[in-house]
């Protein structure tokens, strides 16, 4: 819809740009030093190592985003996927993540701002650690104010920051170059080894990526700009970080770097001057602040999907009712990134805990990409797919290295990263396993089996409209064993009665005939909810006055984002101006979900009894046959099965005889509608009058099931002849059911012509 | 000239209070000529920089803000519209939304805040006043 477009307003420069900056951010002037003291020169490898490890991410993340494009990000997939045992580590792992990041960036930022301009102004010179830490709680509460009076920040500020940031590297790296760097000994004395254990440092400047994909509801053309934002935003700063370390530590001794708190500005001391190092200081104070801020707002976006999903209080996510933030989680987050800050963990720890943390959400983000992909369901079709010949290679390497690197980062930081990780696995125990919506589709990716998959959000909404408390229970049965066919404890339905207003009179003109329908519209209601508990189903109800109860209900189903609709309908054909009734034309002619209509048996079809399903060719036929075993399932008596198909006798061209034909197209229909499982009859008639014939055999079942036909007929009646014919003159209960990808336009046309004839 | 001022009003809204507010104050004008009036709430938009919230999390607190608005509007026989809009300028979006439904005027309900916090936030009413081709009805909050 086009409101879904116009809440995407970031195209691949703007998404790339977002990336850019917390990339840039903070890593590639902090970590230089702490870098070289570790792996010395050999560290731009582990600069290039751990950009690859982010392209394989990278890669696996852009097919779960565009497949998913929710708020989130690897949270939202990994849930998903996974289920909420590991959503839950993956969110509590996340958020740790970015607070550590944060705490990480605003240390880097105290550097910068009192070691590194103090030198230019005196009043910052000379304040030592302590000076750091408070510098850096300062500028940490700041941002979080900033974040929750939710001060606007615009594209074109964070554009510039981020082409400043690049023009001053771009600049380093080329006077760099210029100044010709020399590299004395390439591999440290400790070895591979330490190269290998320095990736896991460095790998915190990486997590700036999975900004791009928690931001992934607001990008436009998500299937293009998404990938290509997320690579690019991999690929430019994996290259500026290899060559920035060449000429850092080509340019300064390893003591040097290592003893230096502002690397890259001591580095442009030499190549570029003061001048040179000043900008780069600044570079540096605003590449902290941008990473720190977008960091902050992802751990809230990571916090309001664990709330979505009920792994989380939703407490922590109510909105500011005036700065329309979520003001309490930009609160937990900047109170947790103060207190990381102030008990002075170090900086190097608190990098490698975010880096720890953000490695785990990847090793199991290549895992749900496998999962998805050969669990399979109806609602994931990413449009962008990783390439048959990277897949399983992709993910499967890309979750071997982010596991190596976990296996060899220092034991302090393993200890730190398996308590938030344990903390995760024990909120799953004691909060998020009796609440959590999700459920896990592992067992699916093991045994694929079709499932019932509802919306994007797991949940599944019938909407019944009731207007008669004789029909009401019966459709209230129907609309229930079709939420139970969907998992039952997210199921829902929704229970409508709308008072209708014609335009003429207003409520005034008649109170008291207006009091006795208000009255009867909640006596209708509160039997609905009556029926609901004895039928162990969640129900909501909805009471609505309204000019037309069509558009109405057209409006509910809408606003719930319904799946299925299901109506009563009394069996007579409307006067000329409608088709099935003034009511039920808009609602089947439009509804965007699964429509049904019953009309009720002479037993009021108090039991679904016997069903009888008809299996013909029309694009419906296995909606209805879903609808079927649907009822037979909730069905507490004996019931059974049957799809009946009707040929005319004689030879088809392929010589095959009416019965083989008949059963053929069962067979077909039965693997269309995935219900193998059923039990079931199968009943070919062989007959000249195909509707007579029909007819005929309705009588000997409790129920039948017809879906919609398209042919010719749609522009005779909203479920074409057939059905209604079957509707209007069987005494058994009839149910039509069309699924949702009826045309909306192809049956509005029917009504038109309709009306105009 | 519209017959009336009230004839399609457009409400926008900024939050469950301000909504319950607003159309408590508007529903007797809107009763006496039976209005058509479409609530809306805008979704502000950084335009290139991350949003600072979730846009599914402010769609799901419109949806909030429009059922406050609907059962504020109980027992009348006016039917509510709703709409959720996006964009980076909240009182513009306010007024091209009014031109695309026809409406005859835009009516709010002023919220009380500082200068210190209007400065913050940005202040939507101003821009309204001041900014607006077409009608504006500011209506007093009576509770």
């Amino acid at each position: 819809m086009t409101d879904q477009e116009l809440a995407r307003d970031l195209g691949f420069l703007e998404a790339y740009t977002i990336g850019l900056g917390t990339m840039i951010g903070a890593g590639i002037f902090v970590l230089p030093s702490i870098a070289a003291e570790q792996a010395g020169p050999a560290s731009m490898i582990s600069f290039f190592a751990g950009g690859l490890v982010s392209l394989l991410a990278a890669i696996s993340l852009s097919e779960l985003a565009t497949g998913m494009p929710q708020a989130g990000g690897s949270y939202y997939y990994v849930n998903r996927a996974l289920g909420p045992f590991f959503g839950s580590i993956v969110g509590w792992g996340m958020w740790a993540g970015l607070t550590f990041a944060s705490a990480f960036y605003m240390i880097g930022f105290g550097q910068y701002l009192l070691p590194g301009l103090g030198q230019y102004i005196g009043f910052l010179a000379g304040w030592g650690e302590i000076g750091i830490t408070v510098a850096a709680l300062v500028m940490a509460a700041l941002l979080t104010g900033v974040n929750y009076y939710g001060v606007k920040e615009t594209g074109a500020l964070q554009n510039v920051i981020v082409l400043t940031l690049v023009g001053l590297i771009v600049a380093f790296l080329g006077l760099g170059t210029l100044s010709g760097p020399t590299i004395g000994t390439f591999l440290p004395p400790e070895g591979w080894p330490a190269v290998a254990a320095t990736i896991g440092t460095v790998y915190v400047t990486f997590i700036g990526f999975e900004v791009i994909a928690t931001s992934a509801e607001e990008i436009k053309n998500p299937s293009r700009n998404l990938p290509l934002a997320m690579i690019a935003a991999v690929v430019t700063p994996t290259l500026m970080y290899v060559g920035v370390m060449f000429v850092s530590t080509g340019t300064l001794s390893i003591e040097a770097l290592a003893r230096s708190r502002i690397p890259v500005a001591d580095v442009a001391t030499e190549i570029m001057g003061p001048i040179g190092a000043l900008a780069m200081i600044v570079g540096a104070v605003l590449a902290t602040v941008s990473s720190a801020n977008a960091s902050i707002l992802s751990a809230a976006r990571v916090n309001f999907a664990m709330g979505r999903d009920k792994i989380l209080i939703n407490w922590l996510n109510e909105v500011h009712d005036r700065f329309r933030t979520p003001y309490r989680a930009i609160s937990a987050t900047g109170i947790i990134t103060l207190v990381l800050i102030a008990i002075g963990v170090g900086i190097g720890t608190l990098a490698e805990v975010a880096s720890f943390m953000y490695l785990v959400t990847y090793a199991l983000v290549h895992i749900a990409v496998i999962v998805l992909r050969r669990a399979d369901p109806e609602a994931y079709d990413p449009s962008f797919r990783i390439p048959s010949v990277l897949y399983p290679i992709v993910p499967i390497l890309g979750f071997v290295a982010c596991i190596a690197i976990l296996l060899q980062m220092s034991f302090i930081v393993q200890a730190i990263g398996g308590v938030i990780v344990i903390f995760g696995i024990l909120w799953y125990f004691v909060y998020a396993r009796d609440r959590a919506l999700s459920q896990s589709l592992l067992g699916e990716a093991i045994a694929p089996e079709p499932t019932a998959v509802a919306d994007g959000r797991g949940q599944y909404r019938v909407v019944v409209p009731v207007a008669n408390p004789e029909t009401e229970q019966d459709l209230l049965r129907m609309a229930a064993a079709s939420a139970h066919a969907h998992e039952s404890e997210v199921a829902e339905v929704i229970a409508v009665n709308i008072i209708e207003v014609p335009q003429q009179t207003s409520l005034a003109q008649d109170i008291t005939f207006e009091e006795a329908r208000v009255e009867r519209q909640q006596e209708l209601l509160e039997s609905a909810r009556d029926f609901a508990d004895a039928l162990d189903v969640g129900l909501r109800t909805r009471a609505i006055v309204g000019r037309n109860a069509g558009s109405a209900i057209l409006d509910v189903i809408e606003e719930e984002d319904a799946d299925h609709v299901l109506l009563g309908w009394k069996g007579t054909r409307s006067r000329r101006e409608h088709v099935l009734g003034s009511t039920i034309d808009p609602v089947i002619g439009h509804a965007p979900c699964d429509a049904t209509l019953v009309k009720l048996g002479p037993e009021g079809g108090a039991e679904v009894g016997e069903i009888m399903v008809l299996a013909g060719e029309g694009p419906h036929a296995p909606v209805a046959a879903r609808r079927a075993t649907e009822f037979a399932k909730a069905a507490r008596e004996d019931t059974s099965l049957t799809l009946l198909n009707v040929q005319q006798p004689g030879e088809n061209e392929d010589g095959a005889s009416p019965q083989k034909q008949g059963q053929a197209i069962i067979e077909n229909l039965v693997e269309t509608a995935g219900i193998e499982g059923m039990q079931y009859d199968s009943r070919v008639e062989i007959a000249e009058d195909i509707e007579r014939t029909i007819l005929t055999a309705a009588s000997e079942y409790d129920t039948i099931c017809v879906g919609a036909t398209r042919s010719g007929a749609v522009s005779q009646a909203l479920f074409g002849s057939l059905p209604e014919t079957i509707g209007e003159q069987s005494d058994r209960t009839v149910v039509m059911a069309r699924g949702p990808e009826e045309s909306a336009m192809s049956v509005r046309d029917a009504i038109v012509q309709r009306l105009e004839s | 000239m519209p017959a009336s001022l009230f004839e399609h009003v457009l409400v926008p809204v900024a939050s469950p209070e301000d909504a319950a507010a607003t159309i408590r104050a508007t529903r007797p004008y809107l009763e006496a000529i039976r209005s058509n009036v479409t609530v809306i709430n805008v979704v502000e938009k950084a335009g290139g920089a991350p949003d600072k919230a979730s846009v599914e999390q402010r769609e799901d607190y419109a949806e909030e803000m429009f059922n406050v608005a609907r059962s504020q509007m109980e027992g009348s026989d006016i039917t509510l519209t709703t709409e959720v809009r996006y964009g980076t300028d909240v009182a513009e979006t306010i007024i091209e939304t009014a031109h695309e439904i026809g409406a005859s005027a835009i009516v709010f309900t002023p919220r009380d805040g500082s200068r210190w916090v209007r400065l913050l936030t940005g202040d939507v009413a101003l821009s309204l006043v001041s900014d607006s081709d077409l009608p504006v009805i500011t209506l007093p909050d009576h509770d």
